[in-house]
């Protein structure tokens, strides 16, 4: 025999009275908290930092952006003194270029011209002196 | 009490304004007065003691976080509960993934918590244990359903909130809530048949 539907409600019903044991609230508003200060100071350490600098830029205002530009000035002075500039080439003395002047060599049917084709200087048939 | 006519005022409201304006006491109050019927809703979800306690400091974390937000368009406790509901059963989805917990697995916490049996209506011993055992049999067969359908029972049957109220925190249509319930009747019924005959 099944239960009836009703009498599935009413079981079900009496789960209402069901309470948590005594003292729980006290202990859970405690660790509630105690659980919301850790995230309170879990996020000003993270976001300190940040929240600090957006707070600054953003009062900087009227007299705080002469402050800005000198800041800025002197850090670029700074950065102009300490970061070091380029390495000193030494200066060699000037040497005179010794020029010597090569004459342009002659024409090809010149050098033609000059060369011994005399049959001494002139091998055999088919042989090639070197 | 759970569905507020618009023209009624919440009964919470000098409260949460007063927690709005950073008042921790009156956050403490609105925990203390709601505290039990979230407990009740998120122990009977999650049948775990634990969870359920770690799940309420998140739930009223949240709410205290967004408590700016709160424009009054539902009462405090319409608001409160959806966020208790969407965080249960979004935790339910997040322990069946992690641990691969399936509802049909004995949990036996649950099973033999006394805190699940009923100890307000005492009567003859044979008749309390009894009814004892039928407790510890409904708690397994609950454990059995599926979320969506232990959601709807535990809003039902053990927090008496009427099918519209559940159909607007689950945003889902009354007849489903109606055919939802059905289908967890039936499957309780069944569940329960065999014990049922042994004792009655």
């Amino acid at each position: 025999m099944k239960p009836f539907i009703e009498q599935i409600g009413s079981l079900l019903a009496l789960k209402r009275t069901e309470r948590p044991e005594e003292g729980y609230w006290q202990d859970f508003l405690c660790e509630f908290h105690q659980r919301q200060r850790e995230e309170v100071a879990k996020r000003r350490t993270f976001s300190g930092l940040c929240e600090r600098t957006t707070d600054w830029f953003s009062e900087l205002v009227g007299a705080k952006w002469l402050y800005a530009a000198g800041l800025a000035y002197a850090m670029l002075m700074a950065a102009l003194l300490v970061i070091p500039r380029g390495v000193e080439v030494e200066a060699v003395p000037s040497v005179p270029v010794n020029h010597q002047i090569v004459p342009a060599p002659a024409p090809a049917g010149q050098q033609l011209d000059e060369l011994d084709l005399g049959p001494a200087t002139q091998g055999s048939v088919g042989e090639q002196v070197f | 009490m759970f569905f507020r006519q618009p023209q009624q005022p919440d009964p919470d409201r000098d409260l949460v304004s007063q927690a709005q304006h950073g008042d921790t006491r009156a956050f403490d109050a609105l925990i203390i007065k709601y505290g039990d019927k979230l407990y009740g809703l998120v122990y009977n979800m999650t049948s775990h003691r634990e969870d359920t306690h770690d799940l309420l400091q998140d739930i009223f974390a949240r709410a205290y976080q967004s408590l700016g937000k709160f424009r009054g368009q539902s009462s405090f406790y319409t608001w409160i509960y959806q966020i208790a509901v969407n965080q249960t059963l979004n935790f339910l989805k997040k322990r069946k993934r992690r641990a691969g917990v399936s509802l049909n697995d004995p949990e036996s916490s649950a099973k033999d918590d006394p805190g699940l049996a009923d100890t307000a209506h005492p009567a003859n011993p044979e008749q309390q244990s009894n009814l004892n055992e039928l407790q510890k049999r409904l708690n397994e067969a609950m454990r059995s359903l599926s979320d969506s359908h232990r959601t709807v029972v535990t809003m039902f049957d053990i927090q008496g909130i009427p099918h519209g109220g559940i159909a607007k925190v689950l945003k889902i249509s009354e007849g489903t809530v109606r055919s939802r319930l059905h289908y967890a009747h039936q499957h309780l019924q069944s569940f329960l048949q065999d014990c049922w005959e042994q004792r009655f």
